[in-house]
């Protein structure tokens, strides 16, 4: 109802009008602000004074808004009342008729529900109140009231439901034909359209649970069917779905469900059990179900489940003994060890697992294995990649074929720089093991190449290219190793077997480029050996086939003629001359890049060559990274002056490159460039910054920035740590005060253990005095020598705790690693090194 | 949760080929370009279990998992089809409307 204006009044005296005004303007505004109760009570004032048809009307709309707001609420009582006096005030056709009768089905007053039924027409029970017909059908059909005798006889809703009756008829006659036909007379639009749905679901469980299903999630949630739709979906599913649809459902509607699923009693007993309890589902109701009810669970899941359990419900140790027999013992502490790991314990887990490793070690070669894989997993929770590579390292001890494991150390140690002969052995004793492994032999050539074993290199790459014909690595190998003995073998004037070796070279496909270089090569030789116009004429030759410009042709003659100690000068006379403000495009800095790559790769010698090289022509590289080149394109040429050192070009990149690109790499750069790539020469302004871009390249996750400045930060760090502690050595001659016995002693046992044993050493103090402590401990453990243990207790009152950790963790049974003898020697030990020293200022 | 040989459906005692070929047969059923997320499960899953080394390892570092639900789906499933009868059908529509609320219907269309 729209918001209702005043009217003016129409007689009676002045001052009467004036308060009826009053009033209604009252009663207008309660009634507009939605206070239906305040107008109600004003408007039943004003019609106390005048018969006026307006406040009737606003009097019933109130009372019918009321009556909707308490059905609303639940409240039918009050809103069958309300929806009365509504009626009594307005005039016929009643709003809200449908939803009246539906309250007053409610109270079971029969004769009043039947007068209201009476009332409605065709059209309202066929058109207007699909809802209401919808609830009818539902309670025609099952019998909860019987009204067919003042429904309109000419409804459709009669028709159809002679048709429901008649399915139900077939149903129970199990003739599915006559079931099929009358529901398919059943429109769209019929009071009964839901119950076709769940007749045709339940007839569908049988054959298709999902095409049921599908039906059932038509039923809309305002339908009367949706109830029934849940009850049949409940008996669609199985298993746990099945127990969660249960659960919700009323004891009579579980019952009828348990007979139309033909469970047996034993499952009846549970989902009673569940049913009672299921709010209070503990850890320990469902251990004790778990338990209980194994034969329905099947013994071997409850099994597994119960020990999963025990994470969370320990108390139930006991009863899992009893039911299940005890855990094996490699079982017991590999729940341990995940326990920890699960609660981010990895010390303790460590602790647990060797223990289990210990118990596989009796288990012949299926238990080393597992051990092997342990010792895996544990070097993988290992912060320092010392401590994991120790780990892998005894994990080939019980499985030596692990192919992974050696490639893993190997990475280790070819990033320690300074361990180059432990890499080689570890490479040897990996290629020995797996020798026709690609990766493996591509570390191998790698490594052969370092060292300048130049015939190592050449022997893994052929072996390489056997088991790998395509591997470009291995055939770039193979060639520049050719092409440098060639090189040796000019230098060495052995010109006669250096065509062999071009030839050799040639033979290699690879690419043009390459062949170029062999060309070159053979120009090279002619000129130094043979005869130098034709070898002139060779090298030009070759260099106009070389398509990589100007630039790079210098640079690459520059290079050979330095590498073959000739002169470089008139050798670049031979070329198209360079100008000084010759300018670089971005694919010849490319090419650049890649040409200086590879001499790198060849030999770390070539270093030196390569800096007089660069040295010649800088200027020129400088000039054209101003004007040409990318980000990507610097990256790669700093990755690349950074391999050979270079820092003053590495320095002009970063100068680039910093105004117009924050990646923290670029920052990295710069501090590595001016430090000359020496961490210890790094300024703490310029570490503040390395932090930051750290940080920031964590955050980015760009891990080779995040190593990068990671690895320096590291060596600078070390650097500072050194010289400070050097500092403080030469003042105090340094001591032992960090010395913990107790730590020395128990700090290997996880937390949880040692909060056991330590609550265990309370127990036994409580037990005893302390004379009587003092003896039980000296007899048990120094053969009753009980000024023995005086004497260990005057030095250090923390031998007692250190013997009654021992004890108590004896009284439990639990093996921890410790022995009298061992508590003897610590504390011993800590008083020799304990003793005090000479201030040394003296 | 589902277990990688249950995501499968291969024996926990199957061959390295057996779970190769139910991996094959699952990704055929599942490619990537359909539903990504399952075929990441199925892949998660075969690399899981995909040779005796995985599965040993799948099998010492897992903390089992207490699955109340798993031993519900063994204590209440049936291979049997469940056949409804008129009797079963019509008890449960009486008993679909023993709740009180079901009458408290609000008609979506209130007409004069």
């Amino acid at each position: 109802m729209s918001l209702m204006k005043k009217k003016p009044p129409s007689s009676t005296s002045k001052s009467s009008h004036q308060d009826d005004s009053v009033l209604e303007n009252q009663a207008l505004s309660k009634l507009n602000t939605g206070q239906y109760k305040e107008a109600i009570d004003l408007y039943k004032s004003l019609l106390k004074r005048a018969n006026n048809a307006d406040w009737r009307r606003a009097l019933a709309h109130c009372y019918l808004q009321r009556a909707l707001a308490f059905a609303s609420k639940g409240m039918v009582k009050e809103a069958l009342v309300l929806w009365e006096n509504y009626a009594r005030n307005a005039e016929p056709p009643h709003q809200a008729l449908d939803q009246y009768i539906s309250w007053l089905l409610q109270t079971n007053d029969m004769a009043k529900i039947k007068t209201y039924l009476g009332q409605l027409t065709t059209k309202q029970l066929d058109e207007l109140y699909p809802d209401l017909a919808g609830l009818l059908g539902l309670l025609i059909i099952t019998g909860k009231i019987n009204c067919l005798d003042v429904l309109p006889r000419d409804s459709v809703f009669i028709m159809h439901l002679d048709l429901v009756q008649e399915a139900l008829s077939a149903y129970q006659n199990n003739k599915l034909e006559d079931i099929e036909r009358a529901l398919k007379m059943l429109p769209f639009r019929s009071a009964f359209r839901d119950f076709r749905t769940v007749m045709k679901a339940a007839l569908m469980i049988p054959e298709s649970v999902e095409q049921a299903q599908t039906l059932l999630a038509k039923i809309p949630h305002h339908s009367p069917y949706q109830q029934m739709g849940a009850l049949l979906l409940a008996i669609s599913h199985d298993g746990a779905a099945l127990v969660n649809d249960l659960l919700q459902l009323t004891p009579p509607q579980i019952k009828i469900i348990e007979e139309t699923k033909n469970l047996n009693k034993k499952q009846i007993e549970l989902l009673g059990v569940l049913t009672k309890q299921k709010d209070r589902l503990t850890d320990k109701v469902k251990f004790n179900l778990a338990i209980q009810y194994q034969t329905l669970f099947d013994a071997d899941l409850a099994k597994h489940y119960c020990l999963a359990a025990l994470s969370t419900y320990p108390a139930g140790q006991r009863d899992f003994i009893r039911h299940f027999g005890a855990l094996n013992d490699f079982e017991a502490w590999r729940l341990k060890a995940l326990k920890c790991e699960r609660d981010g314990d990895f010390y303790g887990a460590e602790y647990y697992w060797k223990q289990g490793i210990a118990v596989l070690n009796t288990q012949g070669a299926e238990g080393a294995f597992k051990a092997a894989l342990i010792l895996r997993h544990i070097a993988a929770h290992q912060e320092s990649p010392e401590e994991a590579i120790s780990w892998l390292i005894d994990s080939l001890s019980a499985d030596p074929d692990d192919r992974e494991t050696y490639i893993k150390i190997l990475q280790y140690h070819e990033r320690q720089e300074l361990e180059a002969d432990t890499y080689k052995e570890w490479l040897d004793n990996s290629i020995m093991k797996f020798p026709n492994d690609v990766e493996l032999l591509g570390l191998a050539i790698k490594a052969s190449t370092r060292n300048k074993a130049f015939k190592k290199a050449t022997q893994y790459a052929q072996a390489l290219l056997k088991i790998d014909p395509v591997n470009t690595f291995a055939k770039q190998v193979l060639f520049t190793s050719h092409l440098a003995h060639a090189r040796k073998l000019i230098k060495s004037k052995k010109f006669h077997l250096v065509e062999k070796e071009i030839q050799q070279a040639e033979k290699i496909t690879i690419g043009k480029r390459y062949q170029t270089q062999a060309k070159l090569m053979r120009g090279f030789f002619v000129f130094v050996g043979e005869d130098k116009k034709r070898g002139e004429q060779l090298i030009i030759e070759a260099m106009q086939k070389n398509n990589e410009g100007v630039f790079n042709t210098h640079f690459y003659i520059m290079m050979e003629a330095l590498l073959l100690n000739l002169p470089i000068a008139p050798l670049l006379k031979l070329l198209p001359p360079l100008a000084n403000d010759y300018l670089l495009s971005q694919q010849e800095i490319v090419q650049l890049t890649q040409q200086i790559q590879q001499y790198a790769d060849d030999d770390s010698s070539n270093q030196t060559h390569l800096h007089k090289a660069l040295e010649k022509v800088k200027a020129i590289i400088k000039q054209s990274l101003k004007q040409t080149a990318s980000e990507d394109t610097l990256l790669t040429l700093c990755q690349c002056l950074d391999r050979i050192n270079h820092f003053e070009l590495l320095r002009a990149c970063v100068k680039i490159a910093l105004p117009q690109w924050d990646k923290p790499i670029w920052m990295f750069y710069r501090v590595y460039s001016e430090a000359n790539g020496d961490p210890t020469k790094c300024s703490d302004i310029n570490s503040f910054r390395l932090q930051e871009s750290l940080k920031i390249a964590q955050e980015q996750k760009d891990q080779r920035a995040t190593a990068l400045i990671g690895k320096f930060l590291e060596q600078y760090y070390k650097s500072r740590k050194s010289s400070v502690f050097n500092i403080f050595d030469s003042l105090f001659g340094g001591n032992n005060d960090d010395y913990d016995p107790i730590d020395e002693l128990f700090g290997h046992l996880p937390d949880d253990l040692f909060d056991q044993l330590e609550r265990k050493t309370i127990e036994i103090t409580k037990k005893n005095t302390p004379e009587r402590m003092l003896k039980i401990l000296a007899a048990n453990y120094l053969s009753n020598n009980v000024n023995k243990m005086f004497d260990l207790l005057n030095d250090d009152p923390e031998a007692l705790f250190a013997f009654l950790m021992l004890k108590a963790a004896d009284d439990l049974d639990i093996d921890i690693g410790v022995t009298a003898e061992k508590i003897v020697e610590c504390f011993n030990s800590q008083k020799v090194t304990s003793k005090p020293k000479p201030f040394p200022f003296f | 949760m589902k277990t990688p040989y249950e995501i499968l459906e291969v024996g926990e005692q199957a061959t390295d080929s057996e779970i190769k070929q139910a991996y094959l047969q699952k990704v055929k059923l599942n490619p990537p370009d359909r539903d990504h997320e399952k075929f990441q499960e199925i892949h998660s899953a075969y690399e899981t279990i995909k040779n005796e080394t995985c599965r040993q390892k799948n099998a010492l570092f897992n903390y089992p998992e207490a699955d109340f639900d798993a031993l519900l789906d063994r204590a209440f499933t049936s291979d049997q089809p469940v056949l409804m009868s008129a009797e079963h059908f019509e008890k449960l529509l009486r008993a679909s409307i023993e709740d009180k609320a079901l009458l408290n219907i609000h008609p979506r269309k209130t007409t004069a």
